[in-house]
């Protein structure tokens, strides 16, 4: 995946931030789904136009992980919204 | 609130367009089709009912079907249609029972079946007092949300209204397209006809727990229960459903949500109100 892209927020989707979670409401099919901070953060963070290697160094800043971690988990985390159109 | 008019029977004709939603009994046989009229919103209830919404929620008109009785149609207004059209007007109406604990009060939510009316009548037999059995309107307050009374009976199935209740305990007439009493309230059933402030919400398992368990659900989890158990009109109309969205959040951050489960035995019962009366009057509640 491209480390400088940048994704936009699904004009189907709003989202309610309930600290430290969020909350996303995908308009188009009714289906609500929950995030955990971790998840959380990275939606605000992608909210924020924050490209792919953004996130990845916030994240290693904020949280106790091996970049090889950190980085499987947030493409499976953005392969998953993206599937789900949450994320354009 | 709206204003309720009740037309002639009329026989339901084929309505030539399609359904903007469905939904269906277990058995997948529609139970509710809704279509989108130029006045509002139309509810049919086939072979029982058709009702209409107007747009803004605020006036519904019905027409049986021929040989529906009375008791049926004001049944399906009463469960189905008011608290859809109270959702449309802005109000928040859930899937919950509510009764009165200790001049506030905790509500109950759960999809049919789960057992939230047998809980508030297993409360209301018991020297407490219900609000609703269902279709529990809040209002938001200063401070949180007021749960508001509705109709003063709760619906049971035979084995419940056989365990609280006597044989004859008033009721209301049957309907015709369910074997679920509408016991009304009295001295055995006590009602509280007031509002009261909500100081928690249990979410209602589905009875795989061995034993009474009560467990906190954080604000997004909240938030997800809140919006299953919600009823809304309009799935189609984002900006209303934005409005309830945030309407649940607001609530999902105000009031304490639990999940509640707990085996599925009337024996059980009296333990779940004790579980139920004592956490819900914990300090970090009131």
């Amino acid at each position: 995946m491209d480390l400088n892209r940048t994704f936009n927020i699904s004009p189907d989707v709003t989202s309610r931030a309930l600290d430290p979670e969020v909350v996303i409401l995908d308009l188009a099919s009714g289906t609500y789904f929950g995030l955990d901070p971790v998840g959380a953060r990275v939606w605000q963070l992608l909210s924020d136009g924050k490209t792919i290697a953004e996130v990845y160094d916030l994240l290693l800043s904020e949280f106790c992980v091996s970049r090889d971690v950190l980085e499987q988990d947030v493409l499976n985390f953005l392969s998953d919204l993206e599937k789900k159109r949450l994320i354009i | 609130m709206g204003q309720y008019v009740l037309s002639e029977a009329h026989k339901q004709t084929p309505i030539t367009i399609s359904p903007f939603h469905v939904s269906n009994l277990p058995d997948g046989q529609p139970w509710t089709e809704f279509y989108r009229t130029s006045a509002g919103i139309l509810l049919r209830f086939p072979k029982l009912a058709d009702f209409e919404v107007s747009a803004d929620g605020a006036l519904i008109s019905s027409r049986p079907a021929p040989g529906i009785p009375d008791a049926t149609v004001e049944h399906l207004y009463l469960n189905q249609v008011l608290p859809l059209a109270l959702s449309k007007a802005g109000k928040l109406v859930l899937h919950a029972s509510a009764v009165e604990l200790d001049s506030g009060a905790v509500a109950f939510l759960a999809e049919a079946g789960r057992g939230k009316s047998t809980l508030a009548a297993a409360f209301a037999t018991n020297g407490w007092r219900f609000l609703t059995d269902d279709g529990l309107v809040l209002d938001p307050k200063d401070n949180g949300y007021l749960a508001m009374p509705s109709h003063p009976s709760i619906r049971l199935w035979r084995d419940s209204h056989e365990r609280f209740l006597t044989a004859d305990a008033p009721a209301a007439p049957p309907i015709s397209y369910s074997s679920k009493a509408r016991l009304l309230a009295d001295s055995d059933l006590k009602y509280c006809n007031e509002p009261r402030s909500l100081r928690a919400l249990y979410c209602l398992g589905c009875g795989t727990a061995s034993s009474v368990s009560i467990e906190r659900l954080s604000a997004a989890e909240s938030l997800v229960q809140l919006a299953k158990h919600a009823f809304l009109l309009d799935i189609e109309d984002r900006k209303l459903i934005n409005t309830h969205f945030d309407r649940l959040a607001d609530l999902a951050e105000r009031i304490p949500c639990f999940d509640l489960d707990y085996p599925r035995e009337f024996s059980e019962l009296p333990g779940v109100r004790r579980a139920v009366v004592g956490h819900a009057m914990e300090a970090e509640l009131s």
